[in-house]
């Protein structure tokens, strides 16, 4: 018994002390430098109390960040679980080179998101454009990245573009516990397609939906790769989302202590949101 | 026994993490470590430390020169891990890292002997400190490069005031051509002409009063925002969906008459095309002539580490950089200017500028006297999108008063 308990405190330990050093150190360093006014470098700074946290509350930018941040992050969710169910129907059904579509839609996932915006950020403005001048479409004949108002659709377009790719995987493991014989039940019982989906698939796989929307939720909130790859921000602070905000006054502005205050205010967010998803979604799960 | 053998993984956990740090000078020789921020200049930077070893066996320099280097110097700051040389621009970056007192006092360096005072004194500007604690060594500058081509088959003349450079664009408009190629998708390109407009129109004095709280964006920039507006009816379809590296290969291919850049653009035009045949006059923001200023500021200090064990050889490596011969080579290079007396550009693409240079009829970039807190660049590209000068006139004046009340 003992040995047993040994070689679990060996599976355990090692990963909770890197745990610890890497992420619950910093994350508690950044709480303390929250109430200075640290700049970032530099030997002196003073505690201000909660002065960043009210500063916080009063930044237009901030709140601005948070809007397009959250706008970005439903529109981001329920484009990628949607597309992505569609797909993997389409991959679980008995079609032809079924294996060669799912390596084919499994790509984009591998690539890396710099790379990947980098690419969209050239076709964005010297493709597209082309494309639109010559159907004749106004709209995009200009690069949409430029645009104040449309900027953040690029942005989603690219998001959803990769993000369709694991939850795909998701979907198409979760579709494939659902034993045959309960559709071969209910074809006898006259079942239309329809129905089948709604009763059978869709309830069958709601531990999947769960764990789909709440990834696809956090990692749309923290946006950044793609911002800093089509964007920066831009136009204006049109696009800037609060992991870019944090970062560009943080470390770029010299603001350290200020934007710590931020994250720390955007961690609770954070927390707050994936709780109550898994809570209302888990309920959900049980009530099927 | 147990918890001894934990205790003991844990400690050779950490000793495996902090033994990353390496050591120096294992075959003898002092190593110097070279930090700069322009990508640009690597290739200059590696033949003049080439030389440099080979004519000092006893020192080896190597260039480090990362992506995004200000962010990664402030970073490596933080962990007092601070490069023994750092070349960087004197921006607000290099203000507050001068501020927290990193660098080395060069004040009563020899160093400073042979270098104009002009930018010896923005730099005193720039950190508001008496103390000098850099080296200005190339500088450049902001103003309106131009197709000589183009130019001559339209027979326009290079405009010398605020009107006449208008009226210039209007007839390169008229011509059928793209006047001005902008390139605001890359929002540091949108201030280029507020770097040129302010410190005209407004003068540097502004700033200072500005940190004094005697003046405001709003009494003051009206016309700088108007003019900068103006600027846009002049553009071509997209100015907002192209970015630096379009203008540059639309610029050295002729597509735009005019391009308002800085002198850091020249070699990449010329990548794009060798033939471009391109002028560069300064921007005339008012409309008398003789008031007119070229805006140059300091591209490229060179500063020595205060923490540094080896300042004998740094200082020896800085004074191998300001040669006349080696600073020559490495602004004909960059097509920048230098900051060391007498050592002159003879690219005839800048001719034109250089009367001002040598009058000394120069003024620093405005945002070099904001903090980057402020994001700047991002509060003019928003007011160009929108057009609302009122609107862009309080932003300025409210973040400037937020990134203060947050110090």
């Amino acid at each position: 018994m003992t040995k047993r308990l040994t070689a679990f405190y060996w599976m355990t330990v090692p990963a909770v002390i890197l745990f610890f050093i890497f992420m619950t150190l910093p994350a508690l360093q950044g709480i303390y430098y929250s109430f200075t006014n640290w700049n970032g470098f530099g030997k002196h700074y003073d505690f201000v109390g909660f002065k960043n946290y009210i500063n916080i509350f009063t930044d237009n930018n901030v709140g601005n960040a948070y809007l397009f941040t959250f706008k970005f992050a439903i529109v981001t969710t329920i484009l990628t679980n949607v597309l992505s169910l569609l797909i993997a129907l389409g991959l679980n059904a008995k079609i032809k080179f079924r294996n060669f579509f799912r390596g084919i839609y499994f790509l984009p996932n591998i690539l890396s998101v710099l790379i990947v915006g980098y690419i969209f950020n050239y076709l964005f403005s010297n493709v597209f454009t082309i494309w639109g001048k010559n159907l004749g479409v106004s709209a995009f004949s200009t690069n949409i990245l430029g645009n104040e108002h449309m900027a953040w659709i690029g942005i989603v377009i690219v998001a959803v573009w990769q993000g369709i790719a694991f939850n795909t995987i998701l979907y198409l493991a979760g579709l494939q516990t659902i034993p045959t014989s309960l559709y071969e039940a209910s074809n006898l019982d006259g079942a239309s397609r329809w129905q089948e989906f709604w009763k059978i698939t869709f309830p069958l796989i709601a531990p999947f939906f769960t764990i789909n929307m709440v990834l696809a939720m956090k990692n749309s909130l923290m946006v950044f790769d793609q911002i800093i790859a089509l964007t920066n921000g831009g136009p204006g602070r049109a696009t800037q989302s609060i992991s870019h905000l944090i970062y560009t006054g943080g470390f770029q502005g010299g603001e350290f202590a200020y934007q710590s205050a931020n994250s720390v205010i955007y961690f609770i967010v954070i927390a707050l949101i994936s709780v109550l998803q898994l809570k209302f979604l888990q309920g959900r799960e049980t009530d099927m | 026994m147990k918890k001894g053998r934990l205790l003991l993984a844990c400690v050779l956990l950490v000793s495996m993490l902090s033994g990353c740090g390496g050591s120096k000078e294992a075959d003898g020789k002092v190593k110097l470590e070279f930090f700069q921020n322009k990508p640009e200049a690597k290739g200059s930077f590696d033949k003049l430390i080439a030389k440099f070893n080979q004519a000092h066996p006893g020192i080896q320099v190597s260039q480090i020169n990362p992506p995004d280097a200000e962010t990664v110097l402030k970073t490596r700051v933080v962990k007092n891990d601070i490069p023994d040389v750092i070349a960087l621009g004197a921006t607000d970056t290099y203000s507050i890292l001068a501020q927290s007192d990193i660098f080395t006092d060069l004040t009563q360096s020899k160093l400073l002997e042979n270098i104009e005072p002009n930018y010896i004194k923005m730099l005193k500007d720039i950190t508001g400190m008496d103390k000098v604690t850099a080296v200005p060594y190339a500088t450049n500058a902001n103003g309106i490069m131009y197709n000589k081509t183009l130019f001559k088959e339209m027979g326009l003349t290079v405009p010398k005031t605020w009107d006449e450079l208008i009226a210039t664009a209007q007839k390169v408009k008229d011509n059928g051509k793209i006047p001005f190629y902008f390139t605001y998708k890359d929002d540091w390109q949108t201030n280029l002409p507020f770097n040129a407009l302010a410190p005209n129109l407004v003068g540097i004095d502004f700033f200072k009063q500005l940190r004094e709280g005697k003046v405001t964006f709003k009494e003051k920039f009206r016309e700088v925002a108007e003019k900068q507006l103006k600027l846009l009816d002049y553009g071509h379809g997209d100015n907002f969906g192209k970015n630096y590296a379009d203008g540059n290969r639309a610029f050295a291919k002729g597509e735009a008459a005019m391009y308002i850049q800085g002198s850091w653009a020249i070699p990449e035009i010329r990548k794009a095309n060798p033939k471009a045949d391109i002028g560069f006059f300064p921007f005339p923001a008012g409309n008398d002539p003789e008031q007119n200023k070229l805006i140059s500021g300091v591209d490229t200090l060179l500063t020595i580490s205060e923490d540094t064990k080896h300042k004998k050889e740094a200082e020896e490596f800085l004074s191998f950089l300001l040669e006349p011969e080696n600073i020559g080579q490495y602004i004909k290079e960059q097509t920048a200017f230098a900051a060391v007396k007498g050592v002159n550009q003879e690219d005839p693409a800048v001719a034109e500028l250089l009367p001002y240079l040598k009058e000394g009829k120069v003024l620093d970039f405005a945002d070099h006297y904001l903090p980057a807190a402020m994001q700047l660049n991002s509060i003019v590209q928003a007011f160009l999108q929108n057009r609302n000068i009122d609107g862009y006139l309080q932003t300025l004046d409210r973040e400037w008063d937020k990134v203060q009340s947050r110090k």
